[in-house]
């Protein structure tokens, strides 16, 4: 299968700074992203520092399998989803230290989601409210679960759907990387098929465009950087109240085709190195 | 306060002062206003406010809702309109400052917590344990824990019972394949289902499932006891206790 990403991090329309910072590692495909939070620079400090280490600890691994794993990942995971949740947990262990080292770092934290892509097996780790979205024969599908108040609300079945997107309480999480010395991951793998759409994004995606909008979005748009500009300028359009960061992937069959030739084909999709202003 | 008037030829039969919560209108006595009328529906209609507007909502009733003698699925109410549903008219009164409202919408204002935070343990639990209270559905949150879980009926699979674990099943003969298919001509990627906060969703994959006969080619909310079929494999999903 072919593997084309692409990815746009963007500050929105009300905030001053951007606190999201994502990274597509296109010779791995892994994909990465990060959402800050702290006061001053401090947000951005964290989601770069999540986004770096993740990025990091899994091409060390690519050239020395048996580097140490981090957070005793599940036995039943793939090699590579166990270096994922092994990455994440040694991100939080990071932010957690640089902020005891720098006090005025104090209560900074990041949301963190990855996918590593492994032939046709997709392995996804994540802590916080940023989401891994499938988007397959037409159905969206949310891959991670919110660790957020609201979430938590609608799966003990306190509020609805309805009311959790209502809520004055969505900016509230209930885990994060980097605010307490140890975290649990979630992760999950995930069979791929040709034409599959992988979406990554912060909730300022998500609080500001509808299901229904991204869907259509990424069906309509087949090139993934163009259909995260898209998604971008949606979000804005409906207010961008928050900083807005999409990576869009998308599968797609290797066999050329009898006439392939006759296409524009071998568009080369250059690997994009987002991260947000500033720094 | 801005209320509502239940009238009945031409006296008030009940009045309902308007709040934050949505009041809803139907023939079912758990309604907020009741209407004994065989031409209303036993959940007729709603009103809410939606930010500072007051909404009235058709819940697809039967004979229609009215606003002004014009029918609606939904509409922006003012101040002296009346509502009209079955033979029973409910006046808006609006005059007096709306209510603070609950739901600014969610396009419309930047949410009161703005910045994210983090909840410790402590306050996380202190937290959902006051929204427990406070909601009305505790029935999931007082720790009956149900575990989805799809039984095969007849047809041939790898296995006969399987428990959905994963925030994606997919069914079909992909050896990766949550609910696996065995035989000849078995798509890799039948169907699948997803989990989503609010409960167990199926959708097409290469094949439209049925879901109790009807076919559905777009995500359907699974429903305990429900009955899916897809590529000749009958299906039973149920929560097990």
């Amino acid at each position: 299968m072919r593997i084309l990403g692409g990815g746009v991090t963007d500050v929105g329309r009300v905030r001053s700074n951007n606190e999201d910072c994502f990274r597509l590692v296109q010779p791995l495909n892994l994909f990465v992203l990060s959402d800050g939070m702290g006061g001053e620079a401090h947000g951005e400090i964290a989601s770069a520092l999540a986004v770096e280490t993740v990025v990091k600890h899994c091409m060390e691994a690519e050239t020395n399998p048996a580097a140490p794993l981090y957070g005793n990942p599940p036995a039943g995971l793939s090699k590579h989803a166990k270096r994922l949740v092994s990455a994440v947990h040694l991100a939080n262990r990071n932010i957690f230290k640089s902020a005891e080292e720098h006090p005025e770092q104090g209560g900074m934290g990041a949301t963190l989601t990855a996918m590593w892509i492994d032939g046709n097996v997709l392995s996804v780790a994540h802590v916080g409210d940023s989401r891994a979205y499938l988007l397959r024969n037409g159905m969206l599908q949310q891959l991670t679960s919110d660790h957020s108040l609201v979430a938590e609300q609608v799966r003990r079945g306190i509020i609805s759907a309805n009311e959790a997107e209502q809520s004055d309480m969505q900016s509230v999480l209930l885990r994060a990387l980097g605010t307490q010395p140890q975290v649990e991951v979630d992760s999950e793998e995930q069979e791929l098929f040709q034409r599959d759409v992988l979406l990554l994004c912060s909730d300022g995606l998500t609080r500001m465009v509808t299901d229904p909008e991204i869907a259509g979005t990424l069906q309509a748009e087949t090139d993934p950087q163009k259909a995260s500009e898209r998604l971008i300028a949606i979000a804005n359009e409906n207010g961008g109240a928050d900083n807005i960061s999409v990576i869009v992937v998308r599968l797609e069959n290797e066999s050329k085709g009898w006439f392939s030739w006759l296409r524009p084909g071998g568009r080369k999709h250059a690997g994009t190195n987002g991260s947000a202003g500033g720094h | 306060m801005p209320k509502l008037s239940l009238m009945f030829e031409g006296k008030t039969v009940k009045e309902v002062p308007l709040g934050n919560r949505p009041i809803t209108i139907g023939r079912s006595p758990d309604n907020d206003i009741p209407v004994d009328n065989l031409a209303v529906s036993n959940h007729h209609a709603r009103i809410y406010y939606e930010g500072a507007r007051l909404v009235v909502e058709d819940l697809d009733s039967l004979n229609g809702t009215f606003v002004n003698d014009l029918r609606v699925e939904r509409a922006t109410l003012h101040d002296g309109d009346s509502i009209h549903v079955g033979k029973h008219y409910i006046k808006v009164d609006a005059s007096h400052d709306a209510p603070v409202p609950y739901d600014m919408g969610r396009k419309a204002a930047a949410p009161a917590i703005n910045e994210t935070m983090v909840l410790d343990t402590k306050a996380r639990r202190d937290m959902l344990q006051q929204a427990a209270a406070m909601g009305e559905r505790t029935q999931f949150a007082s720790g009956r824990i149900k575990v989805p879980t799809i039984v095969v009926l007849s047809g041939s699979t790898a296995s006969k019972e399987y428990v959905l674990t994963n925030r994606l099943t997919t069914i079909g003969k992909s050896s990766m394949a949550t609910v696996r298919l065995t035989g000849w001509f078995k798509p890799q990627m039948a169907a699948q289902i997803s989990q989503r906060d609010d409960g167990y969703y199926i959708g097409p994959g290469d094949k439209t499932p049925t879901v109790n006969g009807t076919p559905i080619p777009g995500p359907v909310r699974l429903n305990d006891g429900d009955l899916i079929e897809v590529c000749s494999v009958r299906m039973n999903f149920i929560f097990r206790d």
